[in-house]
């Protein structure tokens, strides 16, 4: 599970994460982060689900964060995807798997690095925005 | 030995008599090597009579002649532009000809003549723009409009290199992404990329060129094209084969005509072809039977920019489309530039076609040729290589040396890099005036401590260009220049380069 948090300045200077991965246990995996003075933004990766997740989230928001569920990541303009495979080999995790119907990304594989974005010669890859003000 | 293109087990009236009855046996490749291995090929052979191939992949050789019609007053078009992509003018007053990889001059790579090609043929309105070459009988000096596809007179698809029977597959050996036209190679082998279609693949069913030729008609962009000719760089040794197409843009569907761009390369046109086998003989059946197990490529390291690619293996389309490939002793995955759903879908498209009867076999006027050389370009004017522009006293330490008696011999020879070199004139590493910098600030006493070990090398004999761009690509001010052995012969830098730039010129 992906999940995006927002610090507002107050906490900016707490150590949010590693408080929560020491209560949780959980190792939480940072994928994205920009942090300014004011403000910070990260996305970051959940590796647990049911109980555990809820547990996660909990304990974020009790350090005083914001947590918002991320959708899926990547996303296929099907009109614009001729399902080549341009982008699959070069997903360095091998989040990508091309049927003859259509093109899966695994959500859990995903890094979000973009390479499948610069690699597809038709744009139809996109990468779900992540902003602040999303 | 019956000649090629012999019609022994069935003629082309015979197949079209078939057709327009409505029981011709049509089969799409895959089926009929299904079909092969289960009854076999002599069986296979008498039981069908046209086999149906498919490729829907990136052919940057291609482009379209449009005539626009006069204007009033008329203009005689010396340059012009689509969408801002230009056209080439070339030719009489209101034809062009637009180039698949033809880039726009506002947006770059992103729009290219494939673009337009594909906008027009979806119906879209596009922008045309030219400069008149005014005379008494064109007095116009300019026009801006828009144009339609079904507005202009003519619109053909003429491509000069269309549907490669098989393409090299590309892996890369270096420690940097490469963005190449076989798309994004991740280092250290990390991936393989490859293109065309294996066991569907037009050529690749009919590889003696029986069946094909001048005259062929074919499925083009989703409508009816021929073939004109063999294709540009036609290499038959080499197994290579390629087409000239042309075709009405009119009746074709951007579903099988896609402008592209692929990351850093360029623009180019995804070309949907498909071309009906008909098994006129015995050859021609055994030949589109074979399965993807049995159509081979290489596999080339596009790590070494060079003409001659080296080898990495030589591997079946069974194994690359299986999407895991065996690299340097591990299993990297394999993608496809090409896709492969739309290659089947244009095979079953034209066997549906020849099925209902709206489409017949043409028997060519004249057989693709099988033997033909396929020669490089040599340069014959005087292009410098790098063991001419380098500097070839080097002046170098050895790993022991401490960075005070380095740093001197900085100043006293007025150089940038020092390689470090062992007893035996290997390259071990380099430092440069900024990494002794730090190493005095930061109190370091050996070399060892400060220099670089993983070096950016150039070879005496690659080209200067190659090399200045490798320069900037790492940013970086100089090299080593090595031989096999990683001996240190020279050095170049950025000044050595600058130099030859001021003698290419003449310039004070
Ligand atoms: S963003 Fe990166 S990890 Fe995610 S699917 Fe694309 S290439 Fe794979
Ligand atoms: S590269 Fe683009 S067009 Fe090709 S399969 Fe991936 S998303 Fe689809």
């Amino acid at each position: 599970m992906k999940i995006k948090i927002l610090y507002t300045h107050e906490r900016v200077k707490h150590p949010v994460l590693s408080t929560v991965i020491l209560k949780t246990g959980v190792p939480l995996n940072i994928l994205e982060a920009s942090i300014s003075p004011s403000r910070g933004e990260l996305v970051v990766d959940v590796p647990a689900s049911g109980d555990q997740l809820k547990a996660v989230i909990e304990a974020l928001k009790a350090e005083g964060v914001e947590v918002r569920e991320l959708g899926p990541t990547i996303e296929v303009d099907e009109e614009k995807c001729v399902l080549c495979g341009a982008c699959v080999s070069p997903c360095p995790t091998g989040a990508i798997t091309l049927t003859m119907e259509r093109l899966e990304i695994d959500e859990q594989l995903c890094i979000r690095c973009k390479a499948c974005v610069i690699a597809c010669p038709f744009k139809a890859l996109s990468m779900a925005s992540t902003s602040w003000e999303a | 030995m019956e000649a090629r293109g012999a019609e022994t087990l069935r003629t082309y009236e015979e197949i079209n008599e078939k057709i327009k009855r409505g029981d011709a046996v049509v089969m799409r490749a895959d089926e009929f090597v299904e079909y092969a291995k289960r009854y076999g090929v002599e069986k296979a052979a008498k039981d069908v009579d046209v086999v149906t191939t498919g490729t829907f992949g990136a052919m940057c050789s291609s482009g379209a002649f449009i005539n626009f019609g006069h204007t009033e007053p008329p203009i005689k078009m010396w340059r012009c532009w689509l969408n801002d992509v230009p056209a080439y003018k070339g030719l009489a007053a209101v034809d062009v000809y637009l180039g698949a990889t033809a880039v726009s001059e506002t947006r770059g790579i992103e729009y290219g003549g494939g673009h337009v090609i594909e906008d027009l043929v979806s119906g879209r309105e596009v922008e045309l723009r030219a400069e008149g070459w005014p005379t008494d009988c064109y007095p116009r000096q300019y026009v801006e409009t828009v144009i339609t596809l079904e507005e202009v007179n003519q619109a053909v698809l003429v491509n000069p290199r269309n549907a490669y029977q098989r393409y090299a597959a590309a892996t890369n050996s270096t420690d940097r992404i490469l963005y190449t036209y076989m798309g994004t190679l991740l280092p250290r082998y990390g991936n393989v990329m490859y293109s065309g279609s294996g066991e569907l693949n037009p050529l690749t069913k009919d590889p003696g060129y029986e069946t094909i030729g001048i005259g062929t008609r074919i499925f083009l962009g989703g409508g009816i094209g021929y073939v004109i000719g063999e294709g540009t760089q036609h290499n038959p040794k080499a197994g290579m084969g390629t087409l000239m197409v042309r075709g009405d843009l009119k009746q074709m569907n951007a579903k099988y005509l896609r402008g592209a761009t692929i990351h850093r390369y360029g623009s180019t046109l995804y070309v949907g072809v498909g071309i009906p086998i008909p098994l006129i003989n015995r050859r021609v059946a055994e030949t589109a039977a074979t399965p993807d197990e049995e159509i081979y490529t290489e596999i080339l390291d596009y790590g070494v920019p060079s003409r001659s690619r080296p080898i990495v293996r030589r591997v079946s389309y069974a194994e690359l489309k299986s999407g895991r490939v065996e690299v340097k002793g591990e299993t990297v995955r394999a993608s496809s530039m090409s896709s492969l759903p739309r290659a089947l879908e244009i095979a079953e498209t034209l066997k549906r076609r020849i099925e209902e009867g709206e489409f017949t076999l043409t028997r060519p006027a004249e057989l693709l040729p099988t033997v033909r050389e396929f020669k490089p370009l040599e340069v014959k004017r005087y292009e410098p290589r790098v063991k001419d522009v380098m500097t070839k006293r080097v002046i170098s330490a050895k790993p022991a040396d401490d960075v005070k008696t380095v740093a001197r011999l900085i100043v006293e020879h007025g150089v940038d890099h020092i390689p470090i070199v062992r007893s035996d004139g290997r390259l071990v590493g380099i430092v440069t005036s900024w990494d002794l910098a730090r190493a005095l600030a930061e109190g370091k006493q050996t070399l060892s401590e400060v220099m670089t070990t993983k070096v950016i090398v150039a070879k005496p004999e690659e080209a200067v260009d190659v090399v200045a761009r490798r320069l900037l690509q790492y940013k970086i001010s100089g090299m080593p220049v090595v031989d096999e052995e990683y001996r240190v012969l020279g050095i170049v830098t950025t000044d050595d380069l600058a130099k030859l730039v001021k003698g290419r010129r003449g310039a004070p």
